[in-house]
């Protein structure tokens, strides 16, 4: 009775940093997808600027749920409320802030500390850039086809998204997630809490520190999400979708725009039956 | 059988030292009407939440002793089978409402416990909360006392026996508050619910309300009906309890002599009508205060306001209002919720421009200032003072504004606010971490602290308990020697009367009235029409003759006098 | 450069109205539920969904892309989506693949170049306004069910509903935060270009310290909210499949569905048969 006492418990306070999380992340979210990009020249100062929200909860919390939330707050607010929703594409960033925002909450124990609080913040935010940049490279390499052929374009994009990953670690993994972060952290800590009816982390209630199974497990979570990624692309060009579609050409279109006619009149016979008999 | 019973409950807060409820006996009887009274802090929510089983099945703690629901021991069932016993709408209800749509909400809770006719149960429940033809509005469409029935309805669609209210009208204007009560009454008598309210305002105790409990530091004092509870005046009053001012008129005239002792104290005007019959109006010497109106300092020229919504027309708010606010006013801004109070000051401080018409500031149009231009002249404190904490301490807020300024002795002047408004030893917490009274002061100290020459509150004194709120209108009176102009918006007639010199009532997007406060109460048809409602006493006032306008208990007693023959 | 800078200074906190992206988010999501998109069942838009947002990744043929763009064109201008998602959707078009053609441009690279990254830019352009159709058009608690019935996890659900409850609060706490900073601070002076930069920097300050108090305002709520959905029977929810059941129910497919799909079908299936063709 006791455990299982316990164990609800610990499930409110984790859907309370899940709410808190989502709400306040996503709001974030939906304003940084509208101030305008800060562009210098060609380079694009795509900024994640507000990765200190989860970052701090994270590391005062439960870092799954405020990773979780964080994500999905993302995904929501800013996605599926503006219309911004990339499909596939979305995975990615989902996966990508969860776990830059798990692994910095994991790593600190002791919130006072502020040294881990900054080293955390500054290596949470170069995982999610780092793999951010990875993914789109790849991303870039598969849709456009003879990447290697167009002259100038592996260069570019190499250039670009290493350039941008260099600099959005520099000017807003400083700037805009290691110092709001440091501000924040000691801040709200031993505040926030108790408005969640929860007691403080401290070295002794705190998970244990991040050990080769929690690293193995992101990895694995990552490629999982890598592999979604070109999961169908990959499979497409094995039962080589397009190769059979262009060569059966047009027999088995027109074959398919008959079927399709015929769809239709069904469904308009069917309804015109199905509305005469209703009114008989 | 009894619908609540509790025996020896204590309860302690993990961390906190004390227990806060403290050897708890309670027999609350099958449909009862059960008003909880007591101070601050005394432990009326938590023993609230102790009921529907948040303590201790969701909320940790130590928890001691036994409470029974409908014969239920709460440690052996849980959350969710005690929710279709028991009912609760917090006091922050809004953040309550989990759905977009009020049909939704309402019927939310009956769809999570899988009732197949959850839709039904969720109209019924509006239907008895008196939203109907609502059910398909967005619940960002409601009023605050609308929202309050929907919470209402969530709570009610499960169809428990018991419904719990934390302060449910604190929030609201007159007309919605009696909206909630007369639904709680049409709950309690025709369907035979048990309600209990967390409950300070005494006149609605009086109206509606069966019994009260009174409890002091985490025990229970007494329980008592209501017109036996109300009699002792004293004892309420020394815990910051205040009942209604009918009587404590006729607890007053008593200890004047001018009552037999033995007389039972009026509670309600029906009640009071008999006992003070001998009263005459002989009103004292008149006070004439002229309005001195001599420098306009705001201006309103032919205002129109409208709103975007997300469906169909623009709502209008203003239509060609204008209005002269003078230095040196206290003016109190009245109106329901909705009528434009907050559109007035948001206009005043640039935050919103008029469609049409020009608003002006000490003389000039603040159509091309910004907000910020403009805040060294006129402030705004909020309704919630909690958005107005944005430093970690109320040092660091109060000295923000001077700070960044770099106005000279700030430091200095920073100390002396937090005196002035007796917040000294508090200067180091954090504003969200404190009780009501103490917030409430603390974004006042704010709102003064550049020494603005017109000053605008929203509010003041909402969500206050009736000591708390003694307590601020002290302070406001302070005020008045340290501010020029001062604007209230509020629904609290008593701070009203108390305070205002000029009174506007917004009704419909125009002004309908403007002056003194004997020129607004003393106009029954306006009252009636916009639903103002003035104190209790003013209304007992006018009971007895038609020309009385008493607005406190004192200028009642001095007023009426016993007639010569009785 | 100054010009950038007066637009980027003067946009953050000036022109930027919370009311106005409220109201347009709100008019997206719940303005437009009396168009044929909203009406129809949440589960074959997502299907539908599904197709226009994968296919067009991996098919290079010029006349079948375009074919699959007027065909979501054409859905999103039926689902009467709000102003400022469109604005938003051609600005992200741009983003993502205008910079690269720039760059590519600049790397060297000949006309050539600019055939695939067209074509990447026609994708990425029928994609989104797939996603735009089925998301935007969509009422959000018909949405919420049908991702629920393709299995996706109760929590995700109630959280799409649940922020769409939230946001005009969040929103209205986050903006009386900020103009507490407005009213009470002092930004520094920007008619000069430094001055400019300092405005910015100052903005950008403003709205990270805001989160301090925002961080506790919202914690106060999401507790009781938290509180009030144990006792509204979530938890309960989540773990009856009968819920699941009775929600389902409200789902069903008509005769417009099919149609839709019908339609759809034979459109692509024209589509390929030009692309064969030609």
């Amino acid at each position: 009775m006791y455990i299982k006492k316990k164990q609800q418990m610990a499930q409110s306070q984790k859907l309370m940093v899940f709410v808190l999380t989502m709400a306040l992340y996503g709001l974030a979210t939906l304003f940084s997808e509208l101030i305008p990009k800060f562009q210098l020249g060609l380079i694009e100062f795509s900024v994640e600027y507000f990765l200190f929200i989860p970052l701090t909860l994270a590391m005062l919390f439960d870092p799954l749920s405020a990773a979780l939330g964080a994500s999905t707050g993302e995904l929501i607010f800013s996605e599926i409320m503006l219309g911004q929703f990339g499909g596939l594409g979305e995975i990615e960033k989902f996966v990508t802030v969860a776990l830059g925002v798990y692994v910095a909450g994991r790593m600190v124990r002791d919130p006072q500390n502020r040294v881990r609080v900054g080293v955390a913040a500054f290596t949470g935010t170069a995982l999610q850039l780092a793999m951010g940049a990875i993914v789109d490279i790849s991303k870039v390499q598969f849709a456009v086809e003879d990447f290697e052929s167009v002259k100038g374009l592996p260069e570019s994009v190499f250039a670009t998204e290493g350039f941008a990953f260099a600099n959005d670690l520099l000017f807003s993994g400083i700037l805009f997630c290691l110092l709001p972060t440091l501000y924040l952290v000691p801040k709200l800590y031993g505040k926030i809490e108790p408005l969640l009816g929860m007691a403080p982390r401290t070295e002794r209630n705190s998970l244990e520190g991040i050990r080769p199974k929690t690293i193995v497990a992101c990895c694995v979570v990552f490629l999982g999400a890598v592999c979604m990624e070109f999961l169908a692309s990959s499979g497409l060009s094995l039962i080589d979708w397009e190769a059979s579609w262009a060569e059966s050409s047009t027999a088995i279109a027109v074959g398919m725009v008959v079927a399709a006619v015929v769809a239709v009149l069904a469904v308009l016979v069917n309804q015109k039956t199905k509305k005469e008999g209703s009114v008989a | 059988m009894n619908a609540i019973e509790i025996r020896q409950l204590t309860y302690t807060y993990p961390g906190a030292e004390r227990p806060i409820l403290n050897g708890i006996d309670l027999d609350v009887e099958k449909g009862d009407f059960l008003a909880i009274v007591g101070n601050n802090g005394c432990g009326k929510s938590t023993l609230c939440k102790t009921l529907n089983g948040l303590i201790p099945h969701f909320i940790s703690g130590e928890f001691g002793g036994s409470v029974c629901i409908g014969g239920q021991n709460t440690l052996e069932t849980d959350v969710g089978q005690l929710a279709q016993t028991v009912g609760y709408v917090y006091q922050d209800f809004e953040n309550q409402i989990v759905r977009p749509t009020v049909l939704d909400d309402a019927s939310y809770a009956c769809l999570n416990y899988a009732y197949q006719d959850y839709e039904q149960r969720g109209r019924q429940a509006l239907a008895l909360c008196g939203l109907q033809g609502k059910e398909l509005d967005y619940v960002w469409q409601l009023s605050g006392g609308q929202t309050h029935l929907l919470a209402l309805a969530g709570a009610v669609s499960l169809g428990p026996d018991i419904l719990i209210l934390d302060e449910p009208i604190a929030q609201l204007d007159p007309g919605h508050a009696d909206a909630i009560y007369e639904v709680l009454k049409e709950l309690n008598q025709k369907h035979g619910k048990t309600i209990v309210v967390i409950e300070h305002h005494t006149e609605y105790i009086a109206n509606y309300c069966r019994n009260v409990l009174l409890l002091k530091d985490g025990k229970v004092e007494w329980k008592l009906p209501t017109q036996q509870a109300l009699q002792r005046v004293e004892e309420l009053q020394a815990c910051n309890i205040f009942p209604p001012q009918i009587t404590v008129a006729g607890f007053a005239l008593q200890q004047q002599g001018r009552l037999p002792k033995t007389a039972q104290l009026p509670t309600t005007i029906e009640q009071a009508k008999d006992c003070f019959s001998q009263l005459q109006y002989r009103p004292q010497a008149e006070m004439n205060d002229k309005p001195n109106r001599q420098e306009a300092v705001a201006e309103f020229k032919e205002v129109w306001v409208g709103y975007r919504s997300v469906k169909g027309e623009p709502r209008r708010i203003f239509n060609g209002v204008n209005l002269t606010l003078y230095r040196g006013e206290k003016i109190a801004l009245i109106g329901s919720n909705g009528a434009g109070k907050s559109t007035t000051m948001k206009l005043l401080t640039g935050l919103l421009r008029p469609a049409q018409g020009e608003v002006l500031i000490g003389g000039q149009n603040i159509k091309h200032k910004k907000a910020e231009e403009l805040s060294r002249q006129i402030s705004l404190v909020y309704q919630n003072p909690e958005q107005m904490f944005i430093k970690d301490s109320i040092r660091g807020d109060i000295a923000y504004a001077m700070q960044v300024r770099g106005v000279a002795d700030w430091q200095q002047r920073t100390e002396q606010l937090l005196q002035q408004f007796q917040l000294t030893e508090l200067a180091e917490r954090d504003g969200r971490l404190m009780s009501g009274g103490q917030m409430r002061r603390a974004s006042l100290a704010i709102g003064v602290a550049l020494e603005p020459s017109i000053l605008l509150l929203d509010e003041p004194t909402a969500n206050l308990d009736i000591a708390t709120r003694k307590e601020i209108m002290k302070t406001l009176n302070n005020m008045k020697q340290i501010t020029e102009t001062v604007m209230i918006a509020t629904h609290d007639m008593q701070l009203v009367c108390d305070w205002a010199e000029r009174i506007i009532v917004l009704y419909g997007g125009e002004v309908v009235a403007d002056g003194t406060r004997d020129e607004i109460f003393g106009n029954i048809p306006l009252c009636q029409k916009v639903g103002i409602r003035p104190p209790e006493i003013f209304a007992m006032a006018q009971q007895l003759d038609a020309k009385a306008l008493c607005y406190t208990v004192e200028s009642f007693l001095n007023d009426f006098k016993e007639s010569d023959h009785g | 450069m100054d010009k950038l800078m007066t637009k980027l200074s003067e946009n953050i906190l000036d022109k930027f109205s919370m009311d106005f992206l409220r109201n347009q988010v709100l008019k997206n999501a719940y303005g437009n539920d009396h168009t044929l998109i909203a009406k129809l069942d949440p589960r074959v838009l997502l299907a539908w969904y599904v197709f226009f947002g994968l296919v067009p990744w991996f098919v290079n043929d010029t006349v079948f892309l375009f074919g699959c763009f007027a065909l979501v064109t054409i859905t999103t201008l039926l689902a009467q989506v709000a102003g400022l998602v469109l604005f938003l959707f051609g600005l992200g078009v741009f983003s993502q693949t205008g910079y690269l053609f720039l760059a590519t441009l600049l790397f060297g690279g000949d006309t050539t170049a600019i055939l695939p990254l067209l074509l990447l830019t026609l994708k990425v352009a029928t994609v989104s306004l797939a996603s735009i159709t089925v998301f935007s058009g969509l009422d959000p608690d018909r949405l919420s069910i049908g991702l629920m019935w393709y299995g996706c996890p109760e929590q995700f659900s109630f959280s799409v509903s649940y922020a769409y409850r939230m946001l005009p609060l969040l929103m209205e706490e986050f903006q009386n935060v900020l103009l507490s900073y407005r009213l009470r601070g002092n930004p520094p002076a920007h008619e000069t270009f430094k001055g400019k930069v300092q405005y910015l920097i100052y903005q950008v300050k403003i709205i990270i310290h805001a989160f301090y108090p925002l961080m506790l305002n919202t914690a106060k709520r999401s507790r009781t909210t938290v509180e009030a959905l144990e006792l509204r029977g979530y938890r309960y929810a989540a773990s009856n499949p009968q819920v699941r059941k009775i929600k389902f129910s409200a789902l069903n497919i008509t005769h417009r569905d099919m149609l839709f799909a019908a339609v759809s079908f034979l459109w692509v299936a024209v589509t390929m048969l030009l692309a064969s063709i030609l």
